[in-house]
């Protein structure tokens, strides 16, 4: 009883903050609103007022709203990936970026913008409309069963193969991405800047609903894993005596990953180490407990990926800042703290 | 309880384990002894399911063990592990509660925690209960298992199944027979135990059977004084012994040199 009123207490105490933070984040931006308050406009919006002007329904609607629960989506799910991925490889290094599933999915989704048109027209419909984030799957699928296949063997990872085949991924989805920016035409090269930069600026809700499905498909069969997760700490064997199914459960922490992660850097971009931020600072609060930090990092990955959103386009306003810029300047030197204290255990 | 019929395990072309029977009845303590190398871990590791090879057939309560389901299974049998994980970023609360994982679905109930607790005071390890368990010293670590274990077959279910590699590494003497009246306790309610022990003399003083093994092979199977005389032991470790009779409790006692 106690432990499961504490979980809850968190739950709801981060998620009320999420929402104070989420109404403050519709404040904030260049278009005034003729000196109405935006939540006021946002319930003018809900309740259908006829009186709404349509600049003002388009920021506070499509603009604003939908940036908002974007980054709500996106933190969640890179977070939530994250804590996964760590539970899998059983190292708190091992994150999207880290171990190449970013730069798969990256790769892939640059291959379909650039190249995308020449084969198209040969692809069912459905495939069509939604080639980039399908190619941006498949991608991270790639790469994780790639990274697995190379660094763990009989149940055991060795984390330096995990993170060297992360390194030789990345480098050689860099260097593919660069070529594709060589040949690129002006409009493509635009796309892939962006794929590289990371933004939240092409927020629609039409990609907010295929988000919200895939958040709610992912989470259904992720969330409930926690205990699976830290038995897994004891080591497969025993985590299989513990009545837990280990090749199930990998299974299924590789492809909901990698759908998460690809549906990320298809609708974002790579929004960088998210995934190491958020589950670094619930490891301070609760060890290494899995039923506590899973469920809490999707609502701590959500405060992070919006405050670091809204700062990104309020800093330099009119203009702004990619967000990826300033995710990983706050990642690179966690991981540079998570590798001094693993220095010893390396 | 446990029937295993000629088992092979090989690496390569080296045999590991060599045509290896075992048949173990309700209520059994038997206790695998031998030389380092003669097989004993891997014969426990596939007696639980461990290691999946060939076409060998363990029969786990009358069916094939591979055929139980993972959680139920779980429920009727549990396993102690030679090497222990080192690094778990847990507390040791946490670490002994995962042996009621496969009781709870999200959070554990308060019969949980009541087991968690009874088996924390009987392993003498309740007053670490909110330590880090990376900070703990090698024989609390195994202490802390050995907890986790009996945590996790405290139920209504009859008839249960041990097994434990070695659990007595790195404990003390009062330890040593702490942990091995646990398990003597737990095979006194018609459960049993397969424990790999390097102690001879513990051995013959709580196991009802003995395996001793060699080079993969049985080389001795019954009670501790068919198995344990004089000409087995020195056949066995190639080293001298004599054994006589335990001054307090008559059971055989080696003492070699």
């Amino acid at each position: 009883m106690k432990t499961q009123s504490k979980l809850y207490l968190y739950l709801t105490i981060s998620a009320l903050l999420l929402v104070v933070l989420a109404i403050a984040a519709l404040y904030i931006g260049v278009y005034d609103f003729n000196g109405l308050s935006p939540f006021t406009v946002l319930s003018q919006y809900i309740s259908g007022d006829p009186n709404l002007a349509l600049s003002d329904k388009y920021v506070i609607w499509d603009v604003r709203a939908a940036r908002i629960i974007m980054s709500i989506l996106i933190g969640s799910m890179l977070a939530v990936s994250g804590t996964s991925l760590q539970g899998l490889f059983k190292n708190p290094l091992a994150t999207g970026e880290a171990i190449g599933l970013t730069s798969g999915a990256t790769l892939l989704a640059a291959i379909a913008i650039v190249l995308g048109g020449h084969f198209k027209e040969y692809l069912p419909e459905m495939v069509q409309f939604s080639l980039t984030g399908i190619s941006a799957f498949i991608g991270a699928l790639l790469a994780m069963m790639l990274v697995y296949r190379i660094s763990t063997s009989a149940g055991k990872t060795n984390v330096v193969m995990m993170l060297l085949s992360g390194v030789a991924i990345t480098s050689i989805g860099f260097s593919i991405t660069g070529f594709l920016i060589y040949i690129s035409k002006d409009e493509q090269l635009r796309d892939l800047t962006f794929w590289n930069m990371g933004s939240l600026a092409a927020a629609t809700w039409t990609k907010n609903i295929v988000l919200a499905v895939v958040i709610a498909i992912s989470y259904a069969v992720l969330l409930p894993k926690g205990k699976a997760l830290n038995a897994m700490m004891l080591g497969e064997r025993d985590a299989q005596h513990l009545g837990i199914n280990v090749e199930r459960l990998k299974k299924q922490i590789v492809i909901i990953t990698s759908l998460m992660v690809g549906t990320c850097v298809a609708f974002s971009g790579t929004i960088g180490f998210v995934g190491l931020i958020v589950p670094y600072i619930l490891r301070l609060l609760f060890k290494s407990n899995y039923t506590f930090i899973l469920p809490l990092s999707a609502v701590l990955g959500s405060i992070l990926l919006l405050i670091a959103d809204t700062i990104s386009r309020s800093i330099v306003a009119p203009s702004e800042l990619p967000i990826g810029i300033l995710t990983s300047l706050i990642g690179g030197p966690i991981f540079i703290a998570i590798l001094i204290k693993f220095k010893k255990s390396l | 309880m446990l029937k295993a019929r000629q088992i092979d395990y090989r690496h390569k072309e080296f045999f590991i384990l060599n045509d290896v029977d075992v048949t173990l009845d309700y209520g059994d303590f038997l206790a695998i002894v031998g030389p380092n190398g003669a097989g004993k871990s891997s014969l426990l590791s596939i007696l639980a399911n461990e290691v999946k090879q060939g076409k060998q057939k363990i029969m786990f309560k009358n069916k094939e063990i591979s055929e139980w389901e993972v959680r139920e299974l779980s429920m009727h049998k549990a396993k102690f592990s030679q090497h222990n994980s080192n690094e778990i970023p847990l507390q040791v609360k946490d670490v002994v509660m995962m042996g009621r994982y496969p009781y709870f679905d999200s959070q554990p109930r308060k019969e949980d925690f009541e087991a968690m607790n009874k088996h924390m005071y009987e392993t003498d390890v309740y007053h670490l209960k909110e330590r880090d368990y990376n900070t703990l010293s090698g024989g609390e670590k195994q202490r802390v298992h050995l907890s986790r274990v009996m945590v996790q077959v405290e139920n209504e279910i009859e008839k249960k199944l041990i097994f434990l590699d070695e659990p007595l590494n790195n404990l003390d003497v009062k330890h040593q027979y702490k942990a091995l009246e646990i398990i003597k306790k737990f095979t006194q309610k018609e459960n049993s135990a397969i424990v790999v022990l390097h102690d001879l003399n513990l051995a013959a003083q709580f196991a009802n059977k003995i395996l001793l093994m060699k080079s993969g092979k049985v080389s001795a199977y019954g009670t501790p004084e068919e198995v344990f005389t004089a000409e087995n032991i020195t056949q066995a470790y190639n080293f001298p012994c004599t054994i006589c009779a335990h001054p307090v409790n008559a059971n055989p006692m080696i003492i070699f040199g």
